[in-house]
Order: C-alpha cells, then sequence, then structure tokens
C-alpha cells in the first residue's frame, strides 16, 4: 500500500517531535529511516501506526487518511514493532504470538481456527523460535525477545510493516538473518516497510530508500547511493565519517565526534 | 509444535476446569456439613443434589443444611467476585501485586457506613440498609478515583497513583469515624474491616449471585481486548483496540464486583491478589482461560477458609467469630509461595 504523508505535525506536550514532514512511499518499497537519538523516526512510525495522533497534517493510506480508517481495520493493514513491550504480567510466547491475529477475527468469538495456529506455526519455524514457543516472555534473552518481536508482527499479516530499531540486541548472524528474511517477505508478499534504525550498514544493505531525519525534520529522502553521502551524514551527526571499499561495496565507519 | 501447545492448553483449561468443578462441589457439601450441629457430608449430598432419586431423605438434614446454604454461597461468591476482580485489576495496573482494593474502594465503602450510622444510628438496624450504602460508598470511591486519573492522564499509572491517593486519604476518614462509631453501636469495628460471612441472609444473595454471573460472563467476552492489553498500550492500540475504553469496562465490572462483595461481607484480603496467580500457574495468562479458572479457585478457598472460621470458633469458643480474611491469608499464602518457588524452577 502507497503511504503519502503530507505536512505531519507532531507534539509532545510542548516537545515538537515532528516538524512539517512529507513524504511519499511507494507500495512494496522497503524504506529505512536513519537519523541521531531524538530525530523523530520512531514517533514518525507510530503516527502512521496512528498511535500517535498528529496535531497538523495528514497520512493517507492508498488514498484514504488514516482518521478515516476505522480502529479496528488498522490492525488488520499495519503492524508496528515496538521494542517496548509490557512484561510484568507473565505469558509465553505462544499467547503473545495468539494476540497478533485478532485484527483478523471477530472481537468477541471464543474459539480459535486452526488456520491461526498453523500461521503461528510456521512464522516460528522460519524466525527460528519453535523452541522458544512456551517459554515466558520476561524469561527470554533480549536477542530472543527481538525475534518474537518480529515474528509477532510477520503473524499479524499486515499490508504495511513498520520496525523500530528491529537490529538492536540482535548478534551479528541474526541481523543480517533477521533483515533478509523481513526483505524477502516484504517483496513477496508486496508490503510496505519502513525501518527506523541506528545502523547504516544495514539501511545501505537492505533498503530501496533511505530517509535521513534531524531534529524532527526529513533531511534527504532517496535511495541509499543518492542519500548516505559523507557531507549529509557529517552535517546530521555530527561525526567524521570515512568510506572503507569491501568487495566493491562502499561501507560508512564513524571516526570522531566532529 | 503450536499445535501441540494449543492442544495442550485446551486440555489442561478443561482439566483443571472440571477437577475444580468437582473440588467446589465437594467444598460446598461440606460446608454445608459443618456447623454447631455436625452433618454427615454424605448424607447432605444425598438431600441436596439426589433428592429426587432417594425417598428416604431426612427432612432435618435438608433444612439444617438449607440453614448454612445463605453462608456457603456468600463465601463461594464473593471469593469468586473479589478474585475476578483482582484479576482484571492485575491487568488493568499490569501489576501482578494489585487486589480488588487497589482503587480505594473499601475505604470508601466504609467511610459512607461509618457516616450513615453517625447521621442515624437506627439506619444499621436493617441489614439490608448497610449493604445498600456499601455498595455506594464503594461506587462513589471508584467515581473519585476515575475521574482523578482522568485528570492525570487518563493511562494505568494514573489510575493506580489515584487509586492509592484515593485508599489511603479514606482509609484515614474511615478509621477516625468509625473510632466513633464504635461509641454509637457498640461493637468492635474489626467486623467491617476484616469480613464475615455471617450476617448474610439468602434473601439477599440474589444481588450476590446475578451480578457476579452477569460480570463474569461479560469479563469472558473480552478476552481478547484483555489479552492484547496485557502487552502495553501501544500494542492494544495497533492491534486496534482502543486501551482507554478497556480499563473503563475492566475497571468499571472489577469495581462493582468489589463493591457488592464489600457491601456483603466487608473487607477479605488476600483472596483476590492470590486467585489469579494460582488459576495463572495452571491455564497461562490467557484471559479465555484465566477468567473461569480464577473464579472457581476464588470460590473455593473462600469457602475452605469459610469452614476454618466455623471449626475454629466451635473448639476455641472465643467471643463471635474470626474474621474471614485472616483465614484467607493463612491457606492462600503457603500455597502461593509454594507456587512461586515451582514457577521459578519450572
Amino acid at each position: 500500500m502507497k503511504i503519502v504523508i503530507s505536512g505531519v505535525e507532531v507534539w509532545y506536550n510542548s516537545v515538537k517531535a515532528l516538524d512539517e514532514v512529507s513524504a511519499e512511499i511507494e507500495s512494496g518499497e522497503m524504506v529505512f529511516v536513519i537519523g541521531p537519538n531524538g530525530a523523530g523516526k520512531t514517533t514518525l512510525l507510530k503516527t502512521i501506526a496512528s498511535i500517535v495522533k498528529p496535531s497538523k497534517g495528514v497520512i493517507y493510506i492508498d488514498g484514504k487518511t488514516l482518521s478515516e480508517i476505522p480502529q479496528r481495520e488498522i490492525g488488520k493493514i499495519i503492524a508496528f514493532v515496538d521494542p517496548h513491550i509490557s512484561r510484568s504480567i507473565p505469558s509465553t510466547v505462544f499467547e503473545f504470538l495468539l494476540t497478533a491475529r485478532y485484527p483478523h477475527q471477530n472481537t468477541f468469538s471464543i474459539s480459535q481456527s486452526p488456520q491461526d495456529v498453523e500461521i503461528i506455526d510456521s512464522i516460528a519455524k522460519q524466525f527460528n523460535i519453535t523452541h522458544l514457543l512456551n517459554r515466558r516472555l520476561d524469561q527470554l534473552s533480549s536477542g530472543e525477545l527481538q525475534r518474537v518481536l518480529i515474528a509477532r508482527a510477520m503473524v499479524q499479516q499486515p499490508k504495511i510493516l513498520l520496525l523500530d530499531e528491529p537490529s538492536a540486541f540482535l548478534d551479528l548472524r541474526h541481523r543480517l538473518e533477521t533483515l533478509r528474511y523481513v526483505k524477502n517477505v516484504v517483496k513477496t508478499n508486496d508490503i510496505t516497510c519502513l525501518v527506523a534504525i541506528h545502523d547504516i550498514y544495514l539501511a545501505s544493505l537492505y533498503a530501496d530508500k533511505v530517509v535521513i531525519m534531524s531534529r524532527g525534520s526529513i533531511i534527504a529522502f532517496g535511495t541509499p547511493d543518492e542519500v548516505l553521502k559523507k557531507e549529509i551524514l557529517e552535517k546530521v551527526y555530527n561525526v567524521r565519517i570515512a568510506y572503507v571499499d569491501v568487495n566493491g561495496r562502499k561501507v560508512i565507519i564513524p571516526i570522531e565526534p566532529i | 509444535m503450536a499445535f501441540e501447545l494449543y492442544k495442550r492448553k485446551i486440555k489442561y483449561f478443561f482439566v483443571s476446569l472440571f477437577t475444580l468443578l468437582i473440588l467446589a462441589i465437594i467444598v460446598i457439601v461440606i460446608s454445608l456439613s459443618v456447623g454447631p450441629a455436625m452433618l454427615n457430608p454424605k448424607d447432605v449430598f444425598k438431600a441436596i443434589f439426589l433428592k429426587s432419586f432417594y425417598s428416604d431423605v431426612d427432612p432435618t438434614i435438608y433444612s439444617i443444611s438449607m440453614l448454612r446454604l445463605s453462608r456457603t454461597m456468600a463465601s463461594f461468591f464473593c471469593g469468586a467476585a473479589l478474585s475476578l476482580a483482582g484479576l482484571l485489576m492485575q491487568t488493568i495496573t499490569r501489576n501482578p501485586l494489585a487486589d480488588p482494593y487497589i482503587f480505594g474502594l473499601s475505604s470508601t465503602a466504609l467511610t459512607s457506613i461509618a457516616i450513615a450510622v453517625i447521621v442515624s444510628p437506627s439506619f444499621a438496624v436493617y441489614r439490608y440498609n448497610l449493604v445498600l450504602v456499601a455498595f455506594i460508598g464503594a461506587l462513589t470511591g471508584y467515581v473519585i478515583t476515575v475521574s482523578l486519573a482522568k485528570l492525570a492522564g487518563g493511562d494505568s499509572l494514573a489510575l493506580v497513583l489515584a487509586g492509592v491517593a484515593v485508599a489511603s486519604l479514606f482509609s484515614g476518614v474511615s478509621h477516625i469515624l468509625l473510632y466513633v462509631v464504635q461509641n454509637i453501636i457498640r461493637t468492635p469495628y474489626v467486623y467491617f474491616l476484616m469480613g464475615s460471612t455471617s450476617t448474610v441472609l439468602l434473601k439477599d444473595l440474589n444481588f450476590l449471585f446475578y451480578p457476579t454471573l452477569l460480570l463474569l460472563l461479560i469479563a469472558i467476552v473480552f478476552f481478547k481486548p484483555l489479552n492484547a492489553y496485557l502487552y502495553g498500550d501501544d500494542y492494544a492500540k495497533q492491534l486496534g483496540f482502543n486501551p482507554k475504553r478497556i480499563i473503563f469496562i475492566a475497571a468499571t465490572i472489577a469495581s462493582i464486583l468489589t463493591a457488592i462483595t464489600v457491601a456483603f461481607i466487608g473487607i477479605v484480603g488476600f483472596i483476590g491478589l492470590a486467585a489469579p496467580h494460582i488459576a495463572r500457574f495452571f491455564v497461562g495468562s490467557d484471559h479465555r482461560f484465566s477468567i473461569p479458572i480464577t473464579t472457581l479457585v476464588g470460590g473455593i478457598i473462600t469457602t475452605i477458609a469459610d469452614i476454618v472460621v466455623r471449626l475454629i470458633s466451635m473448639f476455641a469458643r472465643g467471643i463471635g467469630e474470626l474474621p474471614l480474611g485472616v483465614i484467607t491469608s493463612v491457606i492462600g499464602a503457603p500455597f502461593l509461595a509454594y507456587l512461586i518457588i515451582r514457577r521459578s524452577r519450572a
């Protein structure tokens, strides 16, 4: 689905988190959002997920404004992977994954269709978390939890996938594996995907387009080659940057703070 | 793997459900048999459940056990209601230490009773009046807490903090007032504080039985929003549920249940805290399963506690009866402690 963000402004009490943000994201695109802490990456994702309401501006999903789409319908279309879920009441991974099917079910029906369990089964296999299904969420390592959280979003089978820091807490292999898997799913199912991430190298590997944000505004938006440029990154991050050539690919290395 | 897990969850649920139902019947029959005139539980079971098959049932057994029906039912349903309220409060606040009194309902109920007695001492003569006043007081407490929480943003933290504020204010006020009341009605006010089933009348039970059953059904119907809510406000929101509405519905159900029990038997601690944990140990945190199991567990433990109260008062010959809340803690706490240890080793 195509997302059009038009002049969106978000305030948290008296702090402006997004300032006149506008962008167009084509259907089936994988867009990585990068930028320093507090740039508004998460807020942008939350606004698209309709968790945060913009005080100005509109977001269109396939031509419809977000506020026109009923809340229940949004659950079917959009999945937002929030790294901060509450785990204070003990529950198992399986119980957690079951909740992801709720948008597709009648709210008040007690029974569970076998297909729902089937979807969980196959996605758990793909994410290599089958052995975790009966474990409690609060007893997982951060890397295991991260995989469970992304798997949850996949169980929801959304048309728009919003990932907040999916590579945090993952080891080197799982970073590459998880993002490659997400990219595969996104491409085969024509899912529009936004990823807020700090790892610029991962962005350059998997992104169709990259958004660079700073202080609530979009600084640059385009293909990785167009956007991940020394002068832009140095200005945004206040860090001196160098390129290293690895197998014909330019890899960005931070050198020192400016 | 997911299929086996799902089947096992359902199996655990039905095994727990049937075991608890049988246990509930046994406990209720024993409760009907225990008292100054001891009856054989077998005869009581025959007299009540198999009356149509046996023509030779002793009518005295039937009438004696019927005399104990009101307190038995009161303890079972109040226990069930409190446990459900406790489960909902724990879900709303996402705090495993929450209990039904976290919104200060018990203190406002007591305050309203104390005010009623001071304003019109003859008022307390009719138990029905006291029940009504306590109920109104508890609901008033709920309204105060929720309004305060709304002013503070309406999320679960605001609700807990508002509850703490209301609870401490009115617990102070109610103790001051009850101290005054002591002189008027000349009974120690401990009985209001710790709960007792000995004063419940059979004709009042309708006000306990039907609301509890109805609210139980409503709570089960809302199991999906409640499950989604467990993982956070934002999580519920992005599944298409409105977290503030979930809080409001669950808090209202829990508060009405608590208000009813405070009005009927006073304040019975611990059961609302422990029963949800015990249920979760058996069937997990999915509300579809945990709600029915929690209510049964709560009903059974409270009925056992009420039996123990009667046994102790018969053998120790103290003045009056022990408060129910004392026994629920003594019975429930070791069991809870055992479950906590087992869970961390599992």
